[in-house]
């Protein structure tokens, strides 16, 4: 259920957004776009003949340089599915894309939550899962307790 | 007389004539959206949760309510967040299934088969036929009990408690073959990257053979027993309708896409293991109200015994795990696998830098997206419909919180 | 009746009112229906299920912090559960109990590692007993359940003696 890479391309290249392709092992390709253009190239991609209005999944990656956050969009009209990159550096803004996808809500404050992002444009920008003054967890450089810490609780 | 309003009977109670004069509310005083109160009320904040014998875990719901209607509600989750998928980036690929089984604690063979998936297809291993025979035999055994936990506790929101005892009865039968195979009840760590653990035993296929003998008849009971029960359908016909539109909008997936009209099934559709062999119907229904989710759910229970029925009969022979090495390590990648679990698309994407350990696993929750759409639902809805439309939409606490 | 059983029929018991009252708490040990993660399906949901029917030793469950003597803690504590695992401690009447159910609830289990989580839940609450397992087996929690009730028993068997050693 890959998509066609460049019928892809093109759409979001129509809707002037600078899109570049990686041809991932597995998964097949995989769009990135700039960052400022990601609820953009969503609309576009959602509004474009395969309609994509299914959001299968959004969540961060952190690549050690900066975090990836990954949408993962499906459309039911033609069966395919479309995995979206975006590129974040640390502790910048994540727009969020409620209004076309009600289903990011919660993602989203888990993303900013868990990569230490701030979220715009979301009607309740809180912490999701956990209480205040907890580091970013699920960044690298967020470190497990040790052996030793555990030994000796 | 400054305020003439009956303080004993709501308006229209044996009254015959109008009032000689229209009292008029002052403007101050807001009037309650329903019309049938002419009191005034208050709005009052409730705190549902996390300890509320209904929230099915460690939930909790702020409802702002008007008298016994539901201005807001606002789920609060986090109270079992423990990390699974920050400590999975610590394990071995091998002990990350012991992380998945607790994620969504009921249907742990499903968590731990959609990781063995991704993992697989980062490792580009193959994974013998007897392997993905007894995979799909034991995802579909864990689905019955998940359901029949789902049914026990679906009757006891809604008011009734007999149906839970006879859904732990089912439920009992069902962990003692999983408990044959696996070695445990629950957390079974039974599906690494690869194949199985080991051989389904002899004693469990004579279990197995014993329990399809009385399923049917047990499904039956279930079905009159809360189904039929037209106090029980009163409850859940018409609350809480989720229309197709806001199901793909809120992402929800499995039975409560399937019970909005929309018939999208991972085992189908993306099929996996030995799905693709298997003769088995996908139940739809229009309506999208709590009672088409419990038929929906109900008749998927019949398609996971006709299941396994061809499961056990045609099993075929041969090894049941792949040569793997025991510390594994795949080429860098990424992959992306899912499985229908008993509460919807359970997917891992699985970022691996070809290390012993995963670099980013990711755990699709499908209950996470079924309670944003229970969210949704609330305003507007009675407090008791509440408990039914969250309870219907059938979630686990340790997978939204993981 | 049981007093009957162990006294003998038409028999007249002198006893403590303590010693009484302790005989009866031992033998309705009412538990809160709490249940945080895995381990309330085992150790809450199977537990008052037909097949180990925890009902006959009295022990069953109540729905309010406020009716029950025991607290039962089924699952990892992390530390936004903390301070409500303590309200509802702080809640429940004199005198209650804690058992610890399972390895999270004990030392945090395989999510000690996990920032979030706390180390067990004796850091936030008293525990009586502890049940080791990932979930434990109902019939552990059952075992469970025994030794506190052994625990009851001794702690006025100690009260009486210790008045008993200031009287000399």
């Amino acid at each position: 259920m890959q998509p066609d890479a460049t019928l892809i391309s093109r759409v979001l290249a129509d809707a002037g957004i600078a899109v570049s392709v990686e041809d991932q092992r597995v998964v097949g390709p995989v769009f990135r776009v700039p960052a400022s253009d990601a609820p953009s190239a969503l609309r576009a991609l959602k509004e474009s003949s395969h309609s994509y209005s299914f959001l299968v999944d959004l969540f961060g990656v952190d690549t050690g340089e900066a975090i990836d956050v990954v949408y993962h969009l499906r459309s039911y009209v033609f069966d395919e599915e479309v995995h979206l990159k975006v590129e974040h550096g640390y502790g910048s803004t994540l727009a969020s894309v409620w209004e076309l996808y009600p289903a990011a809500l919660m993602p989203e404050r888990e993303c900013a939550e868990m990569f230490g992002l701030s979220l715009s444009g979301h009607p309740n920008p809180k912490r999701l899962l956990s209480t205040d003054a907890v580091p970013p967890l699920l960044l690298k450089s967020t470190l497990i307790r040790t052996a030793e810490e555990v030994r000796n609780r | 007389m400054s305020d003439p309003r009956s303080i004993v009977s709501h308006a229209g109670w044996l009254t015959t004539e109008p009032p000689a004069e229209p009292v008029t509310l002052p403007a101050s005083l807001k009037r309650a959206p329903s019309g049938v109160n002419e009191l005034m009320t208050e709005h009052l904040v409730v705190n549902m949760g996390p300890q509320h014998p209904s929230t099915h875990g460690v939930l909790r719901v702020l409802l702002e309510l008007d008298g016994e209607e539901v201005i807001t509600g606002e789920a609060v989750v986090g109270y079992l967040h423990r990390g699974i998928e920050k400590l999975a980036e610590h394990r071995r690929y091998n002990a990350v299934g012991t992380l998945m089984d607790r994620g969504d604690y009921v249907t742990g063979i499903m968590n731990e088969l959609a990781f063995a998936l991704a993992a697989e297809k980062v490792a580009e291993i193959e994974v013998p036929r007897r392997a993905d025979w007894l995979r799909v035999l034991l995802s579909e055994l864990n689905r019955l009990a998940s359901h029949l936990v789902w049914y026990g506790t679906m009757g006891l929101d809604a008011g009734a408690m007999g149906q839970f005892l006879y859904a732990v009865r089912d439920r009992e039968n069902l962990l003692d073959i999983l408990e044959d195979v696996t070695g445990q009840r629950m957390m079974f760590n039974y599906v690494r990257p690869g194949g199985v653990v080991n051989d389904i035993t002899r004693t469990a296929e004579v279990k197995i053979h014993r329990f399809l003998k009385t399923i049917d008849r047990y499904l039956d009971e279930h079905d009159e027993l809360l189904g039929g029960n037209e106090i029980f359908q009163g409850r859940m016909r018409g609350v809480g309708v989720i229309s197709k539109e806001m199901a793909v909008a809120f992402g929800l997936t499995g039975a409560n896409l399937r019970a909005s009209g929309l018939s999208f099934d991972v085992r189908r559709d993306r099929p996996y293991s030995a799905y693709e062999e298997m003769k088995f119907d996908i139940p739809v229904a229009e309506e999208g109200d709590c009672y088409a989710r419990y038929l929906v759910r109900m008749a998927e229970m019949r398609q996971s015994v006709r299941i396994i029925r061809q499961c056990i009969d045609g099993l075929p022979e041969g090894d049941f795990t792949a040569k793997v090495p025991k510390i594994l390590r795949p080429p860098a990648g990424e992959a992306y696998a899912a499985v229908e679990s008993a509460r919807g698309e359970l997917g891992v994407y699985l970022v691996s830098d070809g290390t012993e350990n995963p670099y980013r696993m990711r755990y699709r929750p499908p209950a996470l997206f079924a309670l944003q759409a229970g969210e949704a639902l609330l305003p507007g809805v009675m407090l008791a419909d509440a408990v039914v439309i969250l309870g219907s939409l059938d979630f686990v606490l340790g997978e939204i919180d993981r | 009746m049981a007093l009957d059983k162990l006294t003998g029929e038409n028999s007249i018991l002198f006893i403590r009112s303590e010693q009484l009252f302790d005989w009866a708490r031992r033998h309705s040990l009412w538990y809160m229906a709490f249940g945080i993660a895995c381990c309330a399906i085992e150790g809450l949901m199977h537990a008052s299920g037909p097949r180990f029917d925890f009902d006959r030793h009295g022990v069953f469950f109540r729905a309010s912090p406020r009716q029950s003597d025991v607290m039962i803690v089924a699952g990892t504590v992390n530390h936004k559960m903390a301070e409500t695992v303590r309200r509802l401690y702080d809640q429940m009447p004199e005198p209650k109990w804690v058992i610890a159910m399972g390895a999270c609830a004990s030392t945090g289990g395989p999510f000690r590692e996990y920032p979030n989580v706390v180390l067990g839940v004796d850091k936030v609450v008293p525990v009586d007993v502890y049940i080791p397992g990932c979930p434990p087996r109902p019939e552990s929690v059952q075992y469970g359940f025994l030794q506190l009730m052994n625990k009851i028993q001794g702690q006025t068997e100690e009260r009486l003696a210790a008045r008993r050693d200031a009287h000399k």
